[in-house]
């Protein structure tokens, strides 16, 4: 269903929400937009957050023995680039993990649909800005605040306005018109195993694991003994330990590993869940310290090198 | 909130006996019934070191055992303890029950999921439809020499080390050049565990004797930390080796460059 | 929680934002002109040793062989007692305080400030052991020990020449905008025994053998003067002692000079050319240069090739000595050193007199004790006593066994540390201290750059920042102020080091200023000399070509160079405790060349015995392609392989370096 709120009704929104969530929004901080506490609509920022908040789902670090959370949480001004990665991940993790789970089913995530093209962004690939599945996506403009509601959460609207208007589809038409989508369709037959592309990357890769730790859909941990716990760490593909084993290991150069990252966002989790493992959000060519472009995986020409 | 809601929280149950079997394997048996099946695998741990994938070495209904060589941190934090922690079973199972006779080639450390294999099937009475390979290094590196003469009478079965020494009177050579005499009907199931190298020579062997390629089943083995399908440290190609394996048809992996790595 | 603080690795101080409820959460902060974001593995997963079970909670004092816990209150009266005691009955210089690279620009200088109110310039560290030679060569060519850019000003850069340092593994993100540059169609020449990731990519590499670094930079040097390729107006304008300098470089004929480095001479005339006319160049380097009995030499040598191109005081030229520890130019900079006071005032100086006023106290004017020296006087029995913060000697100083015995032969050793570490398990008395995200201060990172370091966690137990141990322990010993708060103590770091007059808490957040930072340059500086050296005219040095202080025999035919991997992090303390770095790293190895061990019998993951004319350890060979033949490489982060007991106590006689670089030895199966 679609409404149309201006900001005093998303303040009561808001309101409602808080009543039965713990609110969390992203707000500009020191020059960033991070994801804090928040008791006010207003403060939530229309910008684009410095990372995608993964950790609302799966913590940095935590304790795999201790009991799982059950808290409610609501966030938002999640971008709608990090939150379909959610959806994504879903496919592989949801139901499995129970920390996951829980926070996957006690999270109301309501993003905000931006108003322009990022710089380097390339959501429109991948369907974007605007989401199929959500919760609550909000587009804002001058009219006010244009909301498209999941059935599960219609309930909070029942005394605001129908939407008549096209803002979703205008917004979807000009990103079209200024984000060209690259031509992802097919990539994981086109890609080549032992194409110059991977060792081009690892020539200049220097393994910091950025890549993954600011993916939206990198889902990936370690998992260690500590004391009385164990912890598990949001870990990355592109370490050597990541498959070694007393036995050896099977990807032992960096171009063999940084091959498999790519493999696995545009053809294994393509072939086993159908859709592709990345969002177009553009975090991992943001973070990365030699500027590797995720996007020439998709574009390079694998026959004519 | 109940531990069953957590899957990471292993129950612990008590070691009933040790036993060396070779220099640094050893097995432990504990106080459960086994309700896996041959080929799956458990997450063994000791509070402190961590957890380590290990396949079930006991055939269902029997008692829970493991047979585990000691490698790392964790292998060999298991040795000295009487209580191990234990999550599972995961994973799937050797598809023994869906063709008439069965080849088991085993090389190495790849026994243990094998010796299940040969307990279940004789406990079902198939014994005689059973053929088991098993090629260790060295007599020295032979695990279950207690047991592989009562298998002998329940099964088929041949033994072949690379390297001989002074008094060993069998079979010496890899046990791939075994798999031309085997005697199982073509159209046998064929089981391979192993290492890579050792599974890459027993395809082709098998492949060349003229055993069905959509016969051929592999038990692969990779870096596991979860068991459950989402550390990602077990991926190949489009499968986690925790979840639609271990056992893997070789039709649906042959394609997969790291197969054999 | 947000905080923004700076990362506790490197040199390159990367500032980090940690997040999260439980403050677990580790990102680069996207407005630093550091990192602008961007952060290596360290940083990224190499912060949980902070919350390691192994912390030092509680002070102990080891009495009959035992470690017991006691308050604080027993532990400074103890170690403050015993301390009065020894200097009373042998003098001042009977003790020395061995500061830490790692801990704040407050607390160095409150450590060096006590030593010199107890009277002794027995104060030092581990920036001996790193870029003496840097403050010792530079000061003495250019008049300031310190990088003459910033990271940012590599931007500008139309070359780089990067000698003896593995950026892309010991200062990552430094390493990672080369890369940048590069892919931008700079030049890169990168001259390294051996293969580097840098290597790979350079325009042009030259492996050449270690230890002959001079030979190498005087033949570049020949090269240029004798094409003419000299900046002559900056020469003549900038510099003094041109002619006695050409004079020595015209022997080193790069033709000739093949013989002793192995350099293919076509490639350093073809670098030599590029750096003189493809300007702006700026060189960077590292331990390459520095760890050698001719340290002091190679740094000034390479002042000499910037000097001669005139590749100084133009943004993109310049020198970047990098610096290793997160705050090693901060703790040079105060002074922890047993030849400087805080703002490289000579010991000897009249300038000191300044100092006094400001301290109200005569100060000692003899140079004091060096590392490297202190173990030897404390198995002697000169040195009685040391006070030592954040530091491992036991595992990285050269010539361990020496180590061992002078700690053994102390009458009283105080170690302050966040973990029991080796050389913590020697001490009489065991402080625990707080780690840099669990305390306030500043750091200041290779490029001069003063950052404010916040406060994240609380410190487990009863564990104290250092700043109010030293405090407390000053106040005991020298009748030091009972300053309230680092920022109490910054502010008088401000008036003794002129170059950081400037800054304060307030305007180096939340970005921070590259010192000289002053009433004459409020912002900061970002690159030195561009219109005047400190010493007026630079000085050409005259260096000559010497051998390294050991070379090669039939029994030691190969020559070790130790070093550091990009996983972990020195001794190992903090990076071997977190688990994702150690699982890239488990173990100590040996770097072999494939051919070399073929024709030794060594199989890769084979355990060897490494003998030295020093020591020996046991290590398992690691063979490739990427070190010459001759050469093996060994990493010294792993206590149960101290690759340092191999290396020998002869150090340079300027600024006291033992030679890590060059250490001839034996392979046995």
């Amino acid at each position: 269903m679609n409404y149309i709120l201006s900001k005093d009704e998303m303040q009561h929104l808001f309101s409602r929400i808080s009543r039965r969530y713990e609110v969390y929004g992203a707000v500009e901080r020191d020059g960033e937009v991070v994801f804090e506490r928040v008791n006010d609509f207003g403060i939530v920022s229309q910008k684009k957050s410095r990372y995608a908040p993964k950790e609302f789902l799966i913590e940095r670090g935590e304790n795999v023995l201790a009991t799982v959370p059950q808290e409610r949480k609501a966030v938002f001004g999640i971008k709608s680039c990090d939150l379909k990665g959610f959806y994504i991940m879903d496919k592989q993790i949801l139901g499995k993990d129970p920390f996951y789970t829980a926070r996957r089913e006690n999270t109301l995530f309501v993003n905000y649909v931006c108003n322009e093209p990022c710089n380097g962004g390339f959501c429109t690939t991948f369907g974007g800005p605007v989401l199929s599945d959500f919760q609550i996506q909000v587009l804002k403009d001058q009219e006010g605040y244009h909301v498209m509601v999941s059935k599960e959460f219609d309930h909070y609207f029942r005394d605001f306005r129908r939407d008549e208007s096209r803002a979703f589809e205008e917004i979807t038409e000009k990103f079209m018109r200024e984000m060209k989508p690259l031509p992802v369709e097919g990539i994981e037959s086109r890609m080549k195993w032992d194409s110059k592309l991977w060792k081009e990357f690892s020539s200049k890769c220097i393994s910091c694991g950025a890549c993954n730790y600011s993916c939206p859909t990198c889902y990936c941990f370690d998992i260690y003994d500590e004391g009385e716990e164990r912890r598990r760490e949001w870990d990355s593909c592109i370490l050597s330990g990541f498959t070694r084993t007393s036995a050896g290991n099977v990807r032992p150069d960096l171009s063999d590993r940084l091959r498999q990252r790519f493999y696995h966002k545009f053809s294994y989790y393509k072939k086993a869940k159908g859709e592709y493992l990345c969002t177009g959000c553009n975090r991992c060519v943001d973070d990365c310290p030699v500027n590797i472009d995720i996007k020439e995986v998709i574009t390079h020409d694998y026959l004519n090198e | 909130m109940t531990t069953s809601m957590n899957e990471y929280i292993p129950r612990f149950l008590d070691v009933k006996r040790k036993v060396q079997e070779t220099g640094d394997t050893y097995t432990i048996v504990l106080d459960e019934v086994s309700k896996a099946e041959p080929g799956q695998f458990f997450m063994l741990s000791v509070p402190g070191a961590g957890e380590a994938p290990i396949s079930v070495a006991s055939g269902t209904g029997r008692e829970l055992e493991f047979t585990i060589r000691s490698v790392g941190k964790v292998t060999s934090a298991i040795r000295e303890r009487d209580r191990i922690g234990v999550r599972g079973p995961y994973g799937n199972a050797w598809p023994y029950d869906k063709y008439e006779n069965v080849l088991a080639i085993a090389g190495g450390i790849g026994i243990p999921p094998v010796r299940s294999l040969i307990e279940r099937m004789i406990d079902k009475g198939r014994g005689e439809q059973l053929e088991v390979l098993y090629g260790a290094r060295t007599p020295e590196d032979i695990v279950y020499s207690s047991l592989i003469d009562s298998w002998s009478s329940n099964i088929r079965m041949r033994l072949t080390v690379d390297r001989g020494n002074t008094t060993w009177k069998g079979n010496v050579g890899f046990v791939t050049s075994l798999i031309g005499k085997s005697e199982s009907p073509r159209n046998s199931a064929v089981f391979i565990i192993g290492p890579p190298l050792m599974m890459k020579n027993a395809v082709a062997e098998a492949l060349k004797s003229g055993f069905r390629e959509d016969r051929i089943f592999l038990s692969l083995e990779r870096r596991m930390e979860c068991g459950i399908g989402v550390c990602g440290h077990c991926n190949i190609g489009h499968y986690y080796v925790c979840e639609s394996g271990p056992i893997f048809p070789y039709s649906s992996v042959k394609q997969e460059p790291e197969l054999f790595l | 929680m947000s905080v923004v603080t700076v990362c506790p690795y490197c040199g390159t101080g990367c500032q980090i934002v940690i997040e999260g409820s439980k403050g677990q959460r580790v990102s680069g902060y996207s407005l630093s002109p550091v990192n602008h974001g961007k952060l290596c593995v360290k940083g990224y997963s190499g912060l949980t040793y902070n919350f390691s079970d192994d912390r030092l909670r509680y002070p102990l004092i080891r009495s009959n062989g035992e470690f017991r816990r006691v308050s604080w209150e027993e532990a400074l009266d103890y170690a403050s007692k015993r301390l009065l005691e020894i200097i009373r009955k042998h003098g001042a210089d009977a003790v020395a305080f061995q500061s830490s690279a790692k801990c704040t620009n407050e607390e160095n200088y409150l450590m060096q400030k006590m030593a010199r109110l107890v009277g002794t310039n027995n104060i030092d560290h581990c920036a001996r052991s790193c870029h003496s030679p840097t403050v010792a060569g530079l000061v003495s060519t250019l008049g300031a020990g310190a990088a003459t850019g910033s990271i940012e000003s590599l931007g500008d850069s139309k070359t780089f020449f990067i000698i003896g340092s593995n950026t892309t593994e010991q200062h990552p993100i430094i390493g990672a905008k080369i890369i940048e540059e590069r892919d931008r169609g700079k030049n890169l020449i990168v001259a390294d025994p051996r293969r580097t990731k840098l290597a790979d990519i350079a325009s042009i590499y030259i492996q050449f053998r270690p230890g002959t670094d001079v030979a190498l930079l005087n033949s570049m040097m020949f090269v240029i003067v004798n094409e003419g390729l000299q900046d002559s107006k900056f020469i003549e304008e900038r510099t003094k002692g041109f002619p006695a300098l050409s004079r020595e470089v015209e022997k080193y004929d790069p033709v000739l000079m093949e013989a002793v480095t192995g350099a293919p001479s076509d490639l350093v005339i073809k670098a030599a050319r590029i750096i003189a006319e493809e300007r702006p160049a700026a060189i960077l380097y590292a331990m390459g240069i520095t760890q050698h009995i001719h340290g002091t030499e190679n740094v000034q040598s390479i002042s000499n090739l910037a000097l001669l191109t005139g590749n100084i005081g133009k943004r993109g030229s310049g020198i970047f000595p990098l610096r290793g520890q997160n705050n090693v130019q901060g703790s040079s900079d105060m002074g922890a050193l047993s030849e400087w006071y805080p703002g490289y005032v000579r010991v000897e100086e009249n300038d000191v007199e300044r100092i006094e006023k400001l301290w109200g106290r005569k100060l000692p004017r003899k140079r004091g004790l060096a590392l490297s020296e202190m173990f030897e006087a404390a198995a002697d029995g000169k040195l009685k006593a040391i006070y030592l913060m954040g530091e491992n000697p036991l595992v990285t100083e050269a010539s361990v066994a020496d180590v061992e015995r002078g700690l053994d032969n102390l009458e009283l050793f105080i170690v302050q540390d966040i973990f029991m570490t080796l050389t913590a398990g020697k001490a009489h008395v065991v402080f625990p201290a707080s780690t840099s995200l669990e305390k306030e201060g500043t750091f200041t990172n290779t490029e001069r750059r003063i950052q404010k370091v916040n406060k994240v966690f609380d410190p487990p137990g009863e564990a104290k920042p250092d700043w109010w141990i030293l405090k407390e322990m000053g106040m005991r010993i020298c009748g030091m102020r009972n300053y309230s708060s680092p920022e109490e103590i910054f502010n008088e770091i401000r008036t003794v080091v002129k170059n950081y007059s400037g800054a304060t808490y307030q305007n180096i957040y939340p970005i921070g200023k590259q010192w000289p930072i002053n009433e004459n340059a409020p912002e900061g500086t970002e690159i030195l000399h561009a219109t005047a050296f400190p010493i007026g005219r630079a000085e050409f040095k005259v260096i000559q070509y010497r051998s390294p202080a050991e070379s090669v025999d039939e029994y030691f035919d190969l020559i070790m160079t130790t070093g550091r991997n990009y996983y972990h992090w020195h001794s190992g303390t903090m990076s071997r405790r977190t688990d994702i770095l150690e699982r890239e790293s488990p173990e100590p190895y040996i770097e072999i060349n494939i051919k070399d061990a073929q024709r030794l019998g060594i199989r890769n993951g084979q355990r060897i015995t490494v003998k030295s004319r020093h020591g020996s350890m046991s290590i398992k060979a690691s063979l490739t392609d990427s070190i010459p033949e001759g050469v093996v490489f060994a990493p010294f982060h792993f206590e149960e392989a101290r690759v340092n007991k191999l290396v020998g106590n002869e150090l340079d006689p300027v600024a006291k370096i033992p030679e890590f670089k060059v250490v001839p030895v034996r392979l046995i199966p």
